[in-house]
């Protein structure tokens, strides 16, 4: 009977630790972010980007008067554990959601928000998809992998590469755009020699490399993450094959020169949306600087950025349109907000809730390891 | 053709590593007929600590290139050996009497423990060796094979030659074998299992350290779940070469290595992984024993 | 059953009947995770527990009837309480024919073999053969379970679907444990031979046993499924099998309300510690290595069974001779 009862108080506990205390006259945005898991750097930036921004808002004054509250919820970089979060946030009541990071993510919580009217702005998810299913609440201020894959392709065309290779790492964002690379490359009749993915998470890259090699493109695209790109890299080198490797977006982090090793690395270009520090508007190195005072560095990722573009949005329809209430909030951005200002470039949302413009820059990794902008 | 050869050496190279793990996991079996989860943890550990011992001494500045990754390689087996010797102790003696449920738990239990306090000493991010190898590459048969590759597999081979010779031909290494072959008669013969336990949980987690510290110095890149997948291919190794069977591991290693770099590059190169698992089913079901046959306490 | 486990099963069916009212979404959607994982557990408890078979691979049937209930709705649009039982069959079929050759293997090797075949499920479902699985992406757009025209989408909804489902989980398997069939797998977990030497068909009743525990497994994937409404192959990972499998040993392998209460613990324990989430895992680890040595029968171990002897006369003195 003991063991009963422990169970039966474990989840009368449970009952007990009930319900959330609602703080009365704030205005409440909600974030969800990988604080923890396998992108917790990316979380965290996300955290201290918005939260730093709640607190310049709250110095001039607030939104609508009222105190900005930002409620931060871990989705662990998992679709369960963001689902739970999601739900979390669904009961404390936000009027919108930054957030999140990762495709996969976003997509587990995009129909909690949407079934509670919340306004989610996702900031680093990047699959086509999620825009594609009509949801009004949901917006991102981070490109799609379809625009990603325009650019890619015309990077290729334009090195004149005869024989093309695309390597991918089977995850879901990195074979999503080498489909969409390949299917404009198709679609232009230009000559894919090879199409298969690595296994990330391993070490020894000679095979596929062997195989790449075998094939005899004169291009290889790899659209996977930093560390396999670093190791392909350095191992390329060992083999003493010289042709070119560019690279999507997640490669993009200081690492990749620390795996690869200067000499593999130098010469190496990438695409990108703008780093942080490569931010040109005055507001934008404005804020960097301010980012730089309080944390003690600058801002790395700028999918943290995005997220404090998205903040800023919800933080401008919420003034434009006088209300903070989701329905105002999505009316505001899908028909009035045009060619914000936001840190990351001009923001406007279409009627899907992607984001209008061009983000993607070309990055080259130059002799000493520096990520150099190309014009 | 050359590709064909280009991935043979490929797969030599590899397989190199899965076999210096596969003995760690196949000593242990053998005498304990225990699967030891933490061993791929163990290989982790050698790869992290060769890391903070080159950054923390500096040795092959003080000592010179070979002298100083001799000494590290002592050093990091001699840590790593000390690891094993209080897993033992900690996770499986007391368990050497309960059903072997038990121990397999204990054992998943300790491979957790390590991993999670691994990425709390180190941070989740991968950790990169500093760059103090050569990265010379030298001709053979037409093909450009860089010269560390080489060496890593020449000082496999080369422990794994140690290996052999000593658990053949000392009286120490008898009593490894005897106590594989059956622990009650052993015992009974005057050999002190207890020692012989604790001796296979030195000299298995020893050459795993040194396989971790070896990918550490080639690949350059370590992560702290690296274990896991180094740990399966290895013990797939084991079984395949004959579980408890001390030359079976090597060739279990080596074949396993070539057959995986054949079939990605020959089939595609994303089903990788799962040609290891699969061949560990097809063994099994075809011939449980392994290639050179199995060694171990009570066959049933 | 008896008289008080009884009582506690009812207890915990009327604090859960009643929990919507009390508990919000966050917490009733916790409730739906811990009835997953309670059907999973009790699946795999019919395996490990019951018939003694290393299984450490459960995720891969889990998996398995996911996907068949995810695309059975997205492709053919056959509505999840239909797909259900049928998603079952597919993944009980299929583990029978993955284990037919298989079953004999000694434990530590059938475990082995297992955490491959989750494994290989895994990178199947990765590399989209046929364009079946979606790959990484996996499948999105699965359909609500709809009864009698009510369409089940709010957290509490769903706790008086997969609590329902596990009540009627537990009753069945309690009838399970006391018939031929449960008597015949208690008999092969205890002594193989013996039971071979009896007349039990081991061979046969563990395929069985297989087939039953994939079959369940299978059915709370298509609820997950339902619930989730996409599903990826990142939710059926080897970790997966190996909290259930620990949900049946730590809760008491074989033990019914031992599991249901195992799977409990192990889910609610993890979210309640969320502030020190590196260190968790840590004390996973500890917790089990520790938990072998001091209570290797789980939590709520089975209970072996009591029979009365019948009063037995006095003993005659020179009784210990015995005549013819």
């Amino acid at each position: 009977m003991n063991r009963m009862t422990r169970t039966l108080a474990a989840l009368g506990l449970a009952l007990a630790t009930v319900g959330s205390a609602r703080a009365a006259d704030t205005v409440k945005v909600g974030l969800m972010a990988p604080i923890t898991g396998p992108w917790a750097s990316e979380g965290q930036e996300m955290k201290r980007n918005v939260e730093l921004l709640a607190a310049e808002q709250n110095a001039k004054g607030g939104l609508l008067g009222k105190q900005v509250e930002v409620i931060v919820e871990d989705d662990g970089g998992d679709p369960r554990t963001a689902s739970l979060a999601a739900q979390r946030l669904t009961t404390k009541g936000v009027v919108a959601v930054i957030g999140t990071y990762g495709s996969a993510v976003t997509e587990a919580s995009q129909a909690i928000f949407d079934e509670a009217d919340i306004v989610q702005v996702a900031n680093g998810s990047t699959a086509v998809r999620l825009t594609e299913k009509g949801l009004k609440h949901f917006f991102r201020t981070c490109p799609r992998d379809d625009e990603q894959g325009r650019v890619a392709a015309a990077v290729i065309q334009k090195a004149g590469a005869k024989r093309i290779a695309l390597l991918h790492d089977n995850s879901a964002y990195s074979k999503g755009l080498a489909d969409e690379i390949h299917a404009i490359l198709k679609a232009a009749k230009a000559n894919v020699v090879f199409f298969d993915a690595l296994t990330p998470k391993e070490q020894d890259y000679s095979t596929i490399l062997t195989k790449l090699k075998t094939a005899g493109p004169d291009i290889v695209f790899f659209t996977g993450y930093y560390p396999e790109a670093g190791l392909l890299l350095k191992q390329k080198r060992q083999m003493g094959w010289k042709v070119p490797f560019v690279g999507g977006d997640a490669i993009n982090n200081p690492d990749l020169v620390k795996i690869a090793g200067k000499e593999a690395a130098a010469g190496f270009r990438f695409l990108s949306p703008p780093v942080p520090k490569d931010l040109d508007t005055p507001e934008a190195k404005a804020y960097v600087a301010a980012y730089q005072k309080k944390f003690g560095e600058a801002p790395s990722s700028i999918y943290g950025v995005l997220a404090g573009d998205g903040f800023r949005v919800v933080a401008k329809a919420i003034e434009g349109g006088g209300s903070a209430t989701a329905p105002a909030i999505r009316t505001y951005l899908t028909t009035q907000l045009k060619d914000f200002p936001g840190f990351t470039g001009k923001i406007s949302f279409n009627g899907k809730g992607d984001r209008v413009g061009e983000l993607y820059r070309v990055y080259q990794v130059d002799a000493a390891g520096g990520f150099v902008l190309q014009p | 053709m050359e590709e064909l050869v280009q991935q043979l050496v490929n797969g030599l190279a590899v397989g190199s590593i899965y076999a210096l793990i596969a003995l760690g996991y196949t000593m242990v079996y053998g005498v304990l007929r225990l699967i030891n989860f933490a061993h791929g943890d163990l290989f982790t550990y050698g790869a992290y600590l060769g890391l903070t011992l080159l950054g923390s001494f500096a040795l092959q500045d003080r000592l010179g290139l070979a002298a100083g990754l001799l000494v590290l390689a002592v050093m990091v087996m001699g840590l790593v050996a000390v690891l094993g010797a209080l897993l033992e102790r900690a996770a499986y003696r007391p368990l050497r009497s309960s059903p072997r449920l038990s121990a397999v738990v204990s054992a998943l239990g300790a491979s957790i423990f390590l991993q999670n306090a691994l990425m709390l000493i180190y941070g989740a991010r991968y950790q990169v060796y500093p760059d103090i190898l050569p990265q010379t590459s030298v001709e053979i048969l037409g093909l450009e094979i860089p010269v560390l590759r080489l060496a890593v597999f020449g000082v496999s081979i080369t422990m794994m030659a140690v290996l052999f010779l000593f658990v053949q031909k000392t009286r120490v290494g008898t009593a490894i074998r005897a106590a594989a072959i059956d622990q009650d008669a052993a015992r009974l013969m005057g050999i002190d299992v207890n020692r012989v336990v604790l001796l296979v949980f030195v000299i298995g987690p020893a050459l795993g350290g040194a396989a971790g510290l070896l990918v550490g110095l080639y690949y350059g890149q370590i992560s702290f779940t690296m274990g896991w997948v180094y740990g399966m291919k290895a013990f797939t190794a084991a079984i395949l070469g004959g579980i408890g069977n001390i030359p079976g591991a090597m060739v279990g290693g080596l074949l396993l290595g070539v057959v995986e770099a054949l079939g990605a590059a020959y089939l595609s190169h994303s089903w990788k992984d799962g040609i290891a698992f699969f061949v560990l089913i097809l063994v099994l079901i075809v011939r449980p024993s392994g290639l050179l046959g199995e060694r171990v306490a009570e066959k049933v | 059953m008896s008289r008080r486990l009884a009582i506690g099963y009812l207890a915990v069916a009327a604090l859960l009947a009643a929990s919507p009212l009390v508990l919000d979404a966050y917490f009733l959607d916790v409730l739906n995770n811990v009835g997953l994982y309670v059907l999973l557990a009790l699946s795999l408890n019919v395996i490990l527990g019951d018939a003694g078979l290393f299984n450490m691979g459960q995720a891969a049937f889990y998996a398995v009837g996911a996907y068949t209930g995810a695309i059975l709705s997205t492709r053919f649009q056959v509505p999840i309480l239909l797909a259900l039982p049928v998603a079952g069959l597919v993944a009980a079929a299929f583990a029978a024919l993955v284990a037919r050759p298989v079953v004999h293997l000694r434990g530590d090797y059938l475990l082995i073999v297992t955490i491959g075949v989750g494994e290989i499920v895994r990178i199947l479902l990765v590399n989209d053969p046929w364009g079946l699985t979606g790959g990484a992406n996996g499948i999105f757009g699965i359909a609500r379970p709809t009864l009698f025209g009510w369409r089940i989408r709010r957290p509490h909804e769903f706790l008086y679907l997969i609590w329902g489902f596990v009540a009627l989980t537990v009753f069945l398997f309690h009838r399970l444990e006391q018939s031929r069939f449960g008597r015949a797998l208690a008999y092969l977990r205890e002594d193989a031979v013996a039971a071979e030497g009896s007349g039990v068909n081991t061979a046969r009743y563990r395929l069985l046993a297989f087939a039953l525990g994939a079959g369940w497994a299978g059915m709370a994937g298509t609820l997950y499924a339902a619930k989730m409404t996409i599903i990826s192959p990142e939710s059926f990972s080897f970790w997966e099998s190996v909290l259930v499998f620990l949900m049946v040993i730590l809760g008491g392998a074989g033990s019914i309300p031992g599991v249901v209460v195992g799977a409990a613990l192990v889910v609610v324990l993890p979210e309640l510690f969320r502030g020190l989430a590196s260190a968790r895992m840590l004390v996973f680890g500890l917790l089990m290595m520790v938990m072998m040595v001091v209570r290797p029968q789980g939590l709520l171990p089975v209970r072996a069974r009591r029979f009365r002897a019948a009063a037995s006369p006095a003993p005659r003195a020179g009784a210990a001779e015995g005549g013819p």
